[in-house]
């Protein structure tokens, strides 16, 4: 495959409470291709959105980074003063769909003056260039240039989130995380949203990573998928080798996708995980799943597993799998 | 309309209409015309006891109005709600405490649904205060474990003395299906019961649902968007769009063989987990979004977005549902040729 | 609410309330008010000075206009403290003659006002007073005789009675040059007795420091003769914590006499009116409709009233007492919370929760009084304690402009007499700072809990 955009070494997040440090990414490495489309996946909790943002280096406070690195384009993001990242970085080359952001555009402003005021903070134009390349862009995600004089209220939530995602693409970025893009839409707009995301990665030779809870989903986008739990990595494949004929790897990432209802298929009975992700200020012993998982055994609970490859580009954490 | 099959009706909507007349300010009361929005726009559909009935739909298609249509938290426009053969459209103060003490709610939000301030107890108690159910507290105390035990939050005890926010998503959703069944209805409307709660244990809260459904013979009105779920759960469905039932059947029956586009639409767009689909633009077969329910298309309301459109479908008068046999019922006057 | 799961409330709020330090130094000053109240028969000079604040011949023996005692330590010249003797050493003189004997260290620059002799006597009694001095003079300065007394109060003044006794022993010293500038000058009885006896005395006395002892000598031939509570009264130049106002009364009294009377104005106008406030707003929000309107129509009438003219030309119509201008001070108060409350509860009316409990089958009154108005308890809280400064201020200022409850002593009608009496001109700073100062503190200190309460428990900022 092509050059590498993004790669994260060893990645740690915590965040420091009263309580003690909440480990919401503990040791996590992967790294992106030009044009890929990685998926995060996992329950609530697991420490999706955590990375989302880790990635951009605005980790919500308390939010710090303990340790590791996060390489865009073979540079270490991690130690650059703040002004740098704003100039070169953030949004520039790497921008973000956040979860529920088509509801936080502000009520009062057009949706012209929002999209304006974000391009204007990074470049210098006129503001009849500026216009125009938003009506481009806005055209781009497939959207009427006459919305830039309506208000949040008068669009329709996909509209509001292909504007989100017009935003997100302005400044050219390389690589786009998109989190949870289309949990608060109906399943027909969802699926026009995702259609075009499809669109703008092949135009714009993006990279995404696409963060959902919703299996069935990133299965529809992702060529690999991350399945994180508790902080770590527990299974990283291609969409062949996760949702393919064998079956995925990791007992935690098939019980979620026993766990994904499916339409087409009449069940009986639909499966489901007992009890809840851990408690990541202290979280168990051994593998951190060993608690919930029907494939538990004595090494589990003792040694935690490390993330190693079972098959050419298919890594897992599980002791299971080593077998 | 007859029943396609037996069993006696709990519940039967007759023509039920809630037009919205959004408020206005004195002034602006001078200016345009008022918008009227017809939420629901006039169905029919019928519960048998002891059936689960899903009402599928996007959002602004009237689902969550029929719900609270049925609740009696608002009141209708015009058209009849029967309750075991009576119709509680027009019933005063007292019957509708009555009638809400047999029919009650589960809601969306098991987070917002629970006051922060109360105890589990206190959630648990305040139905058998409001219907002075007893007095006595070790019979109440009795009622509150059996509730708690009946929806699986074992040891009742241990749960009776914390705050609805020490609890899980899905333990508050038990909690509030044990709210419900403490005043042993006779149905329950559950407002998509499961779409806040992480999809690894949706499937727990289901059973759970279904489980409870089967020991007190109840009959569920639920409300949901996700027809992945409603295959599972349900008996029947109807789909809802723009405040209209399109198609109304058996739940494997319209998902295997949808009649109406807007369904074979809602089902095509449904993911599926399964591997090749990356690259894979997928077709749909409508566009655009659900228009507003203020101002909904003449004829066929579905004509605006529907591939098989003719001109017939927006001149004449809209479709009414029509029995394809075995109890499937559809809107469409096309659905031969499309078929 | 149930009594542990209040006390387990409480207990989380002062968990959080610890963190907030504006919050617990509000309530440190609360408590030390409070603690003031309760205790304020013991810190009281002068008991009665709450009831007799007004009567002039309850204040007599005091000094008038002097500044506070502590005043001394930043000067060299010490000024005498005001003081009373009451401790006396009784002799036997012969028969029917009694002396009391009193001890005074003397130990200042600046001689006092005067002295005092007290007491309470019945018939006729001849007295004599004489100064024992610490250079072994001794200056018999009063010789009187009380006549027919019947148990009453008789006071004697060193100056008015001993003038004469104590210009005779001035002149046996002073050189006979001076002898005419004895009778023009500025000295008088007290200066002679606590200065040295020395010739230039007129040119300016030199204190005589140590250990005074005054005798007084009664006889007691009359039967029905007899003397209590016999006391000499030193009217300082300085007098107690916080000085005397012109009118000779006690300002430290005055103002630890006010405080109970401000905590009062202060918290009963807040709670009633931010009682009726919170149900006004919660009622409103939750019938809505045509009830809002209306009651929303009254609310502005009310919240567009100018509130001190019309306080002002109520009270100088009616001469109010303190409980009528409690119930003004309500009457506008009440809208405080009204805006607020009615769009917090616009918002938990929307919450599910209350359209849980209305599908449950709840009627108004259990949404209203057990869903919705226990989510506003905390605000109540802060919006009576932020009322209170507020209420205190506007008593003060009614009182200020002498239109208060004459019955009672308030910090405002403390700082009106002093204006009145042009204190600030004549630099009488301690009869204005204090009461001035006090109403900015309670009125901080209320809103420091204020601020911290509202902080803690606005539901909004509280995470569910």
């Amino acid at each position: 495959m092509s050059e590498t955009v993004l790669q994260v070494k060893n990645l740690k997040l915590y965040y420091h409470t009263s309580k003690g440090a909440v480990k919401a990414l503990d040791d996590v490495s992967f790294d992106l291709k030009a044009g890929e489309t990685l998926g995060l996946v996992g329950e609530s909790g697991c420490g999706k959105t955590t990375m989302g943002t880790g990635l951009l280096r605005m980790p919500t406070p308390p939010g710090r980074f303990e340790g590791g690195q996060i390489l865009v384009e073979g540079r270490d993001i991690l130690p650059l003063p703040e002004k740098e990242i704003r100039k070169d970085f953030r949004w520039e080359k790497v921008s973000m769909v956040f979860q529920g952001a088509m509801n936080c555009l502000t009520p009062v402003y057009t949706i012209g003056k929002q999209m304006m005021e974000t391009l204007q903070e990074h470049r210098s134009m006129e503001k009849a260039e500026a216009q125009e390349l938003i009506k481009e862009y806005l055209s781009y995600v497939g959207l009427p240039a006459d919305v830039t004089s309506r208000y949040p209220h008068e669009l329709s939530g996909g509209m509001k989130q292909r504007v989100v995602i017009a935003t997100a693409l302005f400044l050219k970025p390389r690589l786009v995380i998109l989190d949870e893009p289309t949990t608060a839409l109906d399943v027909i707009v969802q699926a026009q949203i995702i259609n075009l995301l499809k669109k703008l990665k092949k135009t714009f030779d993006l990279s995404f990573i696409f963060i959902t809870h919703d299996l069935a989903l990133e299965a529809e986008v992702s060529d690999r998928i991350c399945v994180m739990y508790a902080g770590k990595i527990a299974e990283l494949g291609t969409n062949e080798q996760v949702y393919g004929g064998k079956g995925p790897a990791h007992p935690y990432t098939e019980r979620l996708l026993a766990a994904t209802p499916r339409l087409r298929r009449k069940v009986e009975s639909l499966s489901f995980i007992p009890g809840t992700p851990p408690d990541l200020i202290a979280p168990p012993s051994g593998c951190r799943f060993h608690p919930r998982c029907p494939r538990v055994y004595e090494r589990c609970r003792m040694e935690e597993p490390p993330v190693r490859e079972i098959e050419p580009g298919h890594l897992a954490a599980c002791w299971r799998c080593f077998e | 309309m007859s029943n396609g099959i037996d069993g006696d009706v709990i519940l039967r909507v007759d023509d039920l209409k809630k037009h919205f007349t959004p408020h206005q300010g004195f002034l602006q009361s001078f200016g345009k015309v008022r918008k009227v929005v017809r939420a629901v726009d006039g169905i029919s559909f019928e519960i048998r006891r002891g059936e689960i009935f899903g009402l599928i739909g996007e959002s602004g298609s009237g689902k969550t109005t029929t719900g609270k249509l049925v609740m009696k938290l608002i009141d209708a426009t015009s058209g009849r709600i029967l309750f075991n053969g009576r119709d509680v459209t027009s019933i005063g103060h007292e019957e509708t405490k009555e009638y809400r003490r047999q029919v009650q709610m589960i809601f969306q939000d098991p987070y917002a649904s629970m006051n922060p301030r109360f105890k589990i107890r206190d959630v648990l108690e305040e139905p058998l205060e409001i219907h002075r159910i007893t007095a006595d507290r070790k019979e109440r105390e009795t009622r509150i474990v059996r509730a708690l035990t009946e929806v699986k939050l074992t040891p009742p005890e241990d749960f009776m003395g914390r705050f609805p926010h020490m609890l899980s998503g899905g333990q508050r959703q038990r909690v509030a299906t044990a709210r419900t069944l403490i005043l042993n209805p006779a149905m329950l409307v559950a407002d998509e019961p499961v779409s806040m709660i992480d999809l690894s244990t949706r499937a727990e809260i289901l059973h759970m649902m279904k489980d409870v459904q089967r020991d007190l013979g109840l009959t569920y009105l639920y409300i949901t968007h996700d027809l992945s779920t409603a295959r599972y759960f349900t008996d029947r469905i109807a789909v809802m769009y723009l405040g209209r039932i399109v198609e109304m059947g058996k739940a494997d029956d319209i998902i295997d063989h949808p009649a109406h586009p807007y369904t074979r639409a809602l089902i095509e767009a449904v993911p599926e987990p399964a591997t090749g689909k990356v690259d894979v633009v997928k077709e749909l077969p409508i566009s655009g979004e659900i228009p507003s329910p203020s101002n909904i298309p003449a004829g066929c309301r579905f004509h605006t977005r529907c591939p098989y459109m003719k001109p017939e479908c927006k001149e004449e008068a809209e479709p009414e549902l029509m029995d394809l046999g075995s109890g499937h019922y559809h809107a469409c006057r096309r659905w031969k040729e499309i078929g | 609410m149930k009594l542990e799961d209040a006390a387990y409330r409480l207990k989380e709020f002062w968990g959080e309330f610890r963190k907030e330090r504006n919050g617990l130094v509000g309530l440190g000053i609360l408590i030390a008010a409070v603690l003031a109240v309760l205790l304020e028969p013991l810190i009281l000079p002068f008991p009665e000075a709450s009831s007799r604040w007004r009567d002039i011949t309850y204040w007599q023996d005091n000094s008038k206009s002097a500044p506070p005692a502590w005043t001394n330590l930043f000067t060299a010249r010490k000024s005498a403290v005001a003081l009373t003797l009451w401790d006396s050493r009784t002799e036997d003189r012969g028969p029917g003659e009694k002396a009391y004997i009193f001890s005074y260290d003397y130990e200042f620059s600046r001689a006092p006002y005067d002295l005092l002799l007290r007491g309470e006597g019945s018939g006729t009694i001849p007295l004599t007073v004489t100064v024992r001095r610490p250079d072994s003079n001794a200056v018999e300065i009063i010789r009187y005789v009380l006549q027919d007394l019947a148990g009453q109060t008789f006071r004697l003044s060193f100056t008015n009675e001993g003038k004469a006794n104590a210009l005779e022993f001035l002149r046996k010293t002073e050189r006979p040059e001076n002898a005419a500038q004895i009778a023009t000058m500025s000295y008088g009885v007290p200066e002679i007795l606590f200065s040295r006896a020395e010739p230039d005395f007129v040119k300016g006395p030199k204190p005589l420091a140590g250990r005074y002892e005054i005798e007084v000598t009664a006889g007691f031939t009359d039967p029905r003769a007899s003397i209590e509570h016999m006391e000499i009264v030193v009217v300082g130049r300085v007098s107690g914590i916080l000085g005397t106002d012109s009118m000779k009364r006690d300002i430290f009294s005055g103002v630890v006499a006010g405080m109970k009377w401000a905590l009062m104005i202060g918290l009963l106008t807040s709670i009633v009116s931010v009682l009726v406030g919170v149900f006004y707003g919660i009622t409103a929000a939750y019938f809505g409709g045509r009830v809002d309107s209306v009651m929303m129509l009254i609310f502005d009438y009310f919240i567009s009233l100018p509130v001190l003219p019309i306080l002002i030309v109520f009270s100088a119509v009616y001469k109010p007492s303190i409980w009528t201008i409690i119930a003004a001070l309500i009457l506008f108060f009440w809208v405080g919370p009204v805006k607020t409350v009615r769009s917090m509860a616009l918002q938990i009316k929307e919450e599910t929760y209350i359209e849980a409990a209305k599908a449950l089958g709840a009627g108004h009154g259990r949404i209203i009084f057990r869903h919705m108005a226990p989510l506003l308890i905390p605000y109540s809280f802060a919006s009576m304690a932020l009322a209170v400064p507020g209420a205190i201020v506007y008593e003060s200022s009614v009182s200020l402009l002498g239109l208060g409850d004459a019955t009672i002593v308030s910090w405002g009608q403390i700082l009106h007499d002093a204006l009145g009496s042009g204190a600030v001109l004549s630099g009488l700073w301690w009869w204005v700072v204090p009461p001035g100062l006090l109403i900015a503190v309670m009125g901080m200190t209320f809103a420091f809990l204020g601020f911290a309460m509202d902080k803690i428990l606005h539901p909004k900022l509280k995470t569910r």
